[in-house]
């Protein structure tokens, strides 16, 4: 073989040998080119609206105690009107990662739509609430799924909402070439599991045989009908292997739910919040999500009752504790889940004419300075996260979270850009 | 002469013109208008999907309570067909259902291939579908009319109206 020959077809193998590999099942030529900082993020909506005068400056005591450093005492005048909480964990969150004490949302109505809109698009709104309409720009369930290569199952995304309105709707978007197909799958569990078992408690048994025959005649039945490509389905699919296991273990949850071996497992006084964080605490149990976004909104109280929403603060607090130690006791996540909290917005600085039975004032929401100063901490293993440190200046904002976390998990660089009008949280990560 | 003549004609031309006078109405022959399927063009909304389950099968309207429940289940989870499947297997359990016998199902297959097209996709079934669907339920011993029902209200031209 002459010299030319043999370095051209040499280098012919050498670039085969690097390419094939990436041709991947999904058809796509290169899988998500960035290297992943971790396998699992998990993203806590501390929401309701929490005033960093209660949190960051503690100007009422340390009221999350499992999250921040320090051991300040409760002011007096409200102390009665605390609920008994365990003692705080030694190994605080906040050493475990690095704390943006004046993170900013910046833009937009200070409200809880917009906010969590905001929070999940890494996009700000500035659209009027529309509860039943997605959110005009794709969500981190979209860009996770739609962008990961090979593509992940739902069963790897999952959006916990504390409540029904408008959350279940920011699952996905309308946006041209993402939507329900790339959506995560979202539970509502108090709605969903209080009261199913009496109404979906006796269903009709179908045996495997059966089974594998209603599936011929529904196939036959669907091959005669033309799905209208023009409408938006109001559902995510997850795979049929995937919708038995849901199904099943939604039963379970229902029939355990119904018979009480879920109530009040993190202890008494346990409120919305905490049954929120505990049953995404039992997904992660069973299916270890790559992805999973929670919310709260108990500290939204503040309308009405000032003491009660720093009493929520601590339960939520506690909570975020419990999901901690739910995720690092979880084979497959323990050492390898990035734990991002953030409040979706903050409370005005003056206080409404409301007072309750403790002589304090309570706060509304109203787009003054201080609504748009929150706080947000990113804590998870040193490989990936600094830990121990602090900004106490101004710094970060509500639409860095989407990218920072596609950058955690690999795929930042497959979002087309200008999508994400953020940056990567990049003084936080190793 | 002459006279006798016109007499009898003026007779005969009087009763001519008071015989009654033949009247006809024209109209058009009833028929029954069926919505076909490629008219489905609209999602039923979650509620739509519900009373309409339970009107399909209990030919009466679901009561607002249990409506409701039904309707936060389904709000509740994402993936909506895995929460709409639960409620049709619910509700065909329940008893009172308008779903006929399996006996019944046997004795006249085409009549009940036609009932089931009409209560459940609002249509006729057309040739192919009316012998396909007859064809499997023959040569299948063990399909019961539960079955078809819940396999017809868990396919995809039931989400749609």
């Amino acid at each position: 073989m002459k010299r030319k020959s043999f370095i051209r077809n040499a280098a012919l193998a050498a670039a085969g040998s690097m390419v094939v590999p990436y041709i991947l099942p999904s058809g796509r030529l290169f899988a998500a080119t960035g290297a992943r900082k971790v396998n699992h993020v998990v993203f806590c909506l501390f929401a309701g609206g929490v005033r960093n005068i209660e949190s960051m400056q503690k100007a009422d005591g340390n009221l999350m105690p499992n999250t921040l450093l320090g051991n300040e005492s409760i002011s007096s005048d409200i102390i009665g009107g605390m609920t008994s909480l365990p003692a705080p964990v030694s190994n605080r969150l906040q050493s475990q990662g690095t704390l943006f004490k004046k993170f900013q949302y910046a833009s937009g109505p200070t409200g809880h739509y917009n906010g969590h809109i905001t929070a999940i698009t890494g996009n700000y709104s500035d659209e009027a609430i529309k509860l039943k309409e997605p959110p005009k720009y794709p969500t981190i369930f979209e860009y996770y799924r739609k962008h990961n290569s090979p593509s992940t199952s739902a069963l790897n995304a999952w959006w916990v909402s504390d409540s029904l309105g408008p959350y279940p709707y920011l699952n996905y978007s309308a946006y041209d070439g993402y939507g329900p197909l790339y959506g995560a799958n979202a539970i509502q569990p108090l709605s969903l599991l209080a009261n199913s078992n009496t109404i979906l408690n006796n269903p009709l048994t179908v045996s495997n045989t059966e089974k594998a025959k209603c599936d011929l005649l529904r196939e036959f039945a669907n091959g005669q009908f033309k799905t209208p490509a023009a409408i938006m389905s109001n559902s995510i699919k997850n795979s049929a292997d995937d919708a038995e296991n849901l199904d099943a273990y939604l039963r379970q949850l229902m029939f355990e739910t119904a018979n009480g071996t879920h109530t009040n497992q993190w202890g008494a006084g346990m409120n919305g919040d905490s049954y929120n964080l505990y049953f995404a605490s039992e997904i992660i149990k069973k299916y270890q999500p790559e992805l999973m976004v929670v919310n709260m909104q108990g500290v939204d109280v503040a309308h009405f009752e000032f003491t009660k929403y720093v009493d929520n603060m601590r339960k939520a607090d506690y909570a975020l504790a419990r999901l901690w130690q739910t995720i690092q006791s979880t084979p497959g996540m323990a050492n390898d889940t990035v734990l991002i909290v953030a409040p979706e917005h903050g409370r005005n600085l003056q206080p409404n004419s409301v007072i309750d039975t403790y002589g304090r004032y309570a706060l509304d929401h109203t787009n003054d300075e201080m609504t748009r100063e929150i706080f947000c901490l990113i804590a998870g293993p040193p490989s990936a996260v600094k830990q121990n440190q602090v900004f106490s200046e101004a710094r970060g904002e509500s639409v860095d979270i989407v990218p920072t976390i596609a950058h955690l998990l690999g795929f930042k660089t497959e979002v087309p850009t200008g999508m994400m009008q953020g940056r990567v949280l990049n003084e936080a990560l190793v | 002469m002459k006279n006798l003549l016109i007499i009898p004609l003026i007779c005969l031309l009087a009763l001519s013109a008071c015989k009654d006078e033949k009247r006809y109405i024209y109209e058009v022959e009833e028929q029954e208008i069926y919505q076909s399927a490629n008219e489905k063009q609209n999602l039923k909304t979650t509620t739509q999907f519900i009373s309409i389950a339970y009107n399909d099968l209990f030919g009466s309207n679901i009561t607002t309570q249990q409506l409701q429940q039904f309707d936060v289940a389904l709000q509740s989870f994402g993936d909506k067909n895995i929460i709409q499947e639960m409620i049709v297997k619910n509700l065909i359990n329940r008893g009172g259902t308008q779903i006929p016998s399996d006996n019944a199902m046997r004795g006249d297959l085409p009549a009940f291939v036609e009932q089931t097209y009409l209560r459940i996709y609002n249509r006729k079934p057309n040739e192919f579908e009316a012998w396909k669907l007859k064809d499997m339920i023959e040569k299948n011993a063990d399909i019961t009319a539960k079955l078809v029902y819940y396999s017809l209200m868990t396919s995809e031209e039931y989400k749609y109206y």
